[in-house]
Parts: structure tokens; sequence; C-alpha cells
């Protein structure tokens, strides 16, 4: 698989094995041009960006704002602010457009199935300004509770909910929820963090309100991520960190405000990361995305069914717009034990409550054993884990 | 250090494995080592923090002498339990303080293990001490 070649890591050994990382829900590897591209502006062009006449400021103006130029044009939205990440561009939402525009009575929904990233900047908010949280329920079959929903929107103002579930790999339907909102009067904040790395969003025509994801789960560098915003809902949207860049002018009696997206972004950016970010598009834009994601849903499903039939609990369904996630629970071999079983032969598993503590209270359960796939990861892969699966069940089960 | 001959020569045995999951399988081993803390006797006073699963402990003297009772969800975590159980149980009070968590290191498990499991079993492994600090 020559894709496989583009990533140096891949080329390790772990405990004397060949790696075989399927921890990709928390973070995915980098190509060799991410690592080329971040390693370039240090060596040829580090500068800080912005408001310098000198050769290198502007190249690194360039290579940070050309990110912007990349996200709008990946995801087809009008305003795009760059983040630390997912959670920084929630709590940018609940900061920026939450403190201006709700009121004491109002009401936010939210899914079971958030990451604590998407509960926990709205129980601070909820706590400080007398707003009602709703929660729609995860069925039995991993999928929201849609009528519960519909109930649920009187005098919301907003519905944050995730795009895909990073424990279940359940793809929400995103279009009913957005549509059902905004007929209720409600913004839609979608948390795609887990969406985007296998599903190449158009945000214009998804009409959510803000779109939240992170880099470095589409191999992308660790430390940025963005926040999309539809035009109309930015201009209601104040800002919430001062420093540096976000200002117009600053005198001694008070400042004015940028009104483009550097309003949102204090301080000096991360320059590097969304050079190396930019080189992510360019690689993943020679990929037919739509036809890798069917091949990893493909090999999710392969393996669920096998740990199936191993006697092993599986939480999620897989379908074709679901991510390649499998959560899964042994009876009698408890979950880090089993993946430090994995880790002694290569195999990279993440174990835990993945950060959705409310969705594994609703299933009943305190964490998973959780492995997921990403572009590099092969059947052959797939096959050797539950090769392993197997050996460990036998010796240790 | 000198340890007690038990653990010397538990020591000597981690060290001729190289195979990680051997290891790790000597180390679940170790769990039938455990003197047994009933889990509905744990509670927060009992519990070790810091580990990534649910540990237990509580150190008794009987004839003066110290006994770990200890229980945990994971196999690998009360077979850590046993080591320090071979390590300690049995001794006075203050020759069970002389103990270095050392021993571990020396055995090769915390290098087979993720560093929040390794400060898991230092946690652990101070409560134990600091509960026979309070009974000598």
């Amino acid at each position: 698989m020559a894709l496989r070649d583009d990533f140096p890591i891949l080329k390790r050994e772990v405990n004397g094995y060949p790696l075989i990382y399927l921890d990709n829900a928390a973070t995915t590897q980098k190509p060799q041009v991410v690592l080329d591209a971040m390693n370039e502006y240090y060596t040829s062009s580090n500068s800080n960006v912005h408001r310098a006449v000198h050769t290198l400021a502007g190249e690194a103006t360039e290579g940070y704002e050309s990110c912007r130029t990349q996200l709008k044009e990946w995801f087809n939205a009008e305003r795009a602010v760059i983040t630390s990440g997912t959670t920084e561009a929630i709590n940018l939402v609940a900061h920026a457009w939450g403190r201006a525009n709700l009121k004491e009575g109002d009401a936010i929904v939210l899914t079971e199935m958030e990451h604590h990233s998407d509960i926990v900047p709205w129980q601070m908010l909820a706590e400080e300004r007398g707003i009602e949280l709703r929660y729609v329920p995860v069925m039995e079959d991993f999928t929201l509770d849609m009528e519960v929903y519909a109930a649920s929107l009187t005098n919301a103002k907003l519905v944050c909910v995730v795009h895909t579930s990073n424990v279940l790999g359940v793809r929400n339907p995103l279009e009913d929820i957005t549509k059902l909102a905004h007929e209720n009067g409600a913004l839609v904040l979608i948390d795609a963090a887990q969406g985007v790395p296998h599903e190449r969003i158009d945000f214009k025509e998804s009409k959510a309100d803000f779109m939240a994801f992170s880099a470095h789960k589409m191999c992308g560098p660790t430390g940025i991520g963005a926040l999309l915003i539809q035009p109309d809902v930015f201009e209601t949207m104040q800002p919430f960190m001062g420093g540096g860049d976000m200002i117009e002018t600053v005198t001694v009696n008070g400042s004015t405000y940028q009104t483009n997206e550097h309003k949102f972004e204090a301080g000096t950016p991360r320059i590097a990361e969304a050079i190396g970010w930019c080189a992510a598009f360019d690689w993943m834009s020679s990929l037919d995305l739509r036809e890798e994601h069917q091949r990893l849903v493909g090999i999710a499903r392969w393996v669920a069914q096998q740990l199936r039939e191993m006697d092993i609990s599986v939480y999620g369904r897989h379908e074709a717009g679901d991510s390649a996630v499998v959560s899964f629970l042994h009876p009698t071999i408890q979950s880090e034990d089993l993946a430090h079983l994995l880790d002694s032969r290569g195999i990279a598993v993440r174990t835990g409550h993945h950060c959705a503590q409310p969705l594994l209270h609703r299933l009943g359960i305190s964490g998973t054993v959780r492995a997921s796939f990403y572009l590099y990861n092969t059947m052959d892969e797939a096959e050797l884990f539950i090769e392993q699966m197997k050996y460990i069940t036998g010796r240790f089960g | 250090m000198t340890y007690p001959a038990d653990l010397a020569e538990l020591i000597e045995e981690f060290q001729e494995v190289e195979d990680k999951m051997e290891r790790l399988e000597m180390v679940f081993d170790m769990a039938d080592e455990v003197i047994p803390f009933p889990a509905d006797q744990w509670s927060a006073i009992s519990k070790v923090q810091g580990c990534q699963s649910e540990a237990h402990v509580k150190v008794e003297l009987q004839d003066g002498k110290v006994l770990l009772l200890s229980g945990a969800d994971a196999k690998l975590v009360q077979g850590l339990m046993g080591i320090l159980s071979i390590a300690i149980n049995g001794s006075a009070p203050a020759q069970a303080l002389l103990l270095s968590p050392d021993f571990a290191e020396e055995m090769g498990i915390l290098n087979s293990l993720s560093p929040s499991r390794s400060n898991g079993f230092r946690n652990m492994f101070d409560k134990v001490m600091k509960e026979i600090r309070v009974l000598e």
C-alpha cells in the first residue's frame, strides 16, 4: 500500500513487533509532507505574522493565511477562525456568541453522545447565566432519540451535536437535526472532530451555524483546529480573548477590534501548525475520501463481527456513513489489561471513558477498548489485530 | 539495595524474561499472592489515587507483623499488589519501611507499563508505606 510509505512512523517497531496503530480517533499519524512543511517553515521562514514588512514576516503571514484560505475552500465556508482545536473552538462559541446572545431562561440542547468538550463549556455557561441544558438520550440501537429531540426544542436557542460519536462511530442525522433546530429558531453547533477526517463536509450546504474540528485527527499537526461560522452569525459575536493581533486600535481609553476572523485570534497564532495543516489538506486532496471511507468502514464492520463471534460486546452499528471506530468490552479480560497485552504485540488501542462519560453511563459501562482505523490502515492489519485478540483471549480469557 | 530473599529471587526471574507479554503474564500470576480486600469494603479512604482503574489497599498488623490486604479490577494492578505483598507481608513495620519502590523498576515492570500505571504503582506503594508508618 503505497500510501503507507508517506508515514515514516509506520515503519517503526513496538516491543519487537511492527506497529499497528489503531488509535486514530484520538489522533492520526502525520505524512512526511506535513513534517517537511513545518520543518521548512522553522528552517527558512520563521517569523511572526502580520504587521511587519520584512520578507520572513511576509512568508510567515502568507503561510498562516493560506491555511485559512485552504479551510474556506475545503469546507466551502466564508468565515474560518483558526483555534487551538475543537475544544477551544467550542469554548469560543460559548464565550463569543453565548455570552452576547443567551440570557436566563434560554435553553441549550445537547446530546448524551457529546464529548466532554461539547458539554463542559455549556455547563459552565449555564451556571453563570441561568441557562437550561437539555440532553437528547441515546437509544439501544446507538442512535439519538429524535422524538425527544424534537420535543426539546421549545425555547432552545442553540443545539450542540456531535457529527460522529468518538465512542460508537455513529454518524448523527445532522441534516434533520439542523432543519428542525432552525424551524424552531435555534442555531446549530456541530462538533465535527470525528466527522471531518472521514467526510468532505460542505459547510454552507450543511446550513449549520458553527462547525468545530481539529487538524490532528486528519493527518495535520496537534494544537490547531478551526471554527467555521456562517457570516450572519459571525456578525453577532463579540471577542472574548483580548490581546495582540485582534485589535484595530488601542488607546489608554479603550480599544477597537478587527472585524474579520482576527478578532477571535488574539496573540501569536500557530504558524507552523497552520502551514503543516495546509500540507495535510494538499496531501488528502489527492485521495478519494469517499472511497477510502467506505473501505475503512468495511474493515471496522468486519472487525466488529469477528469480535462479536468471540463473545465480545461491541458498541456501535458500523453503517455506511459511520466512522471506522470499534468500541468493545471483553467479558473477562479487563480493558486496560487487554490494551497492555495488545501493546506487547505492537498494537495501539485506547481504553477508558474516551471523554464521553454521559454516553457510557447511558450504555451502563464505565469504559471500552477502542480500535479506530484510518487511511493508512489495511485489512492485513485488521486480520493481525483479530489474530492477536484470539490469541490473547485464548490465553488470558 | 538488598532485598528479602523471596523478592530478590522474583526480581531475577523477571529480569530473565525479554518478551513483554510473558512479563505481563508473570505480573498477572502474582495476583494470586494478594490477600483479598473485599470490594464491599472499598471506600474513598482505601482507594489508591492515580490508578486508571479501581485499586484499594488496607494495611493491618497481625502479631506485630505487616499484613497488606488489597484489591483491584485490573489483573495487572492485582499483580503489582501481589508483588508488594510478597515484599512486605510478615515483616516488622520498621523492616517493611526500609523497602524501596525501586524493586519494581529492577524487575522491568515499570518499563513495561504506561506512565500512568507506573505512577499508580508509586502511589500505591506510598499509600501502603504511609499506613505502615501510622501503625508502627
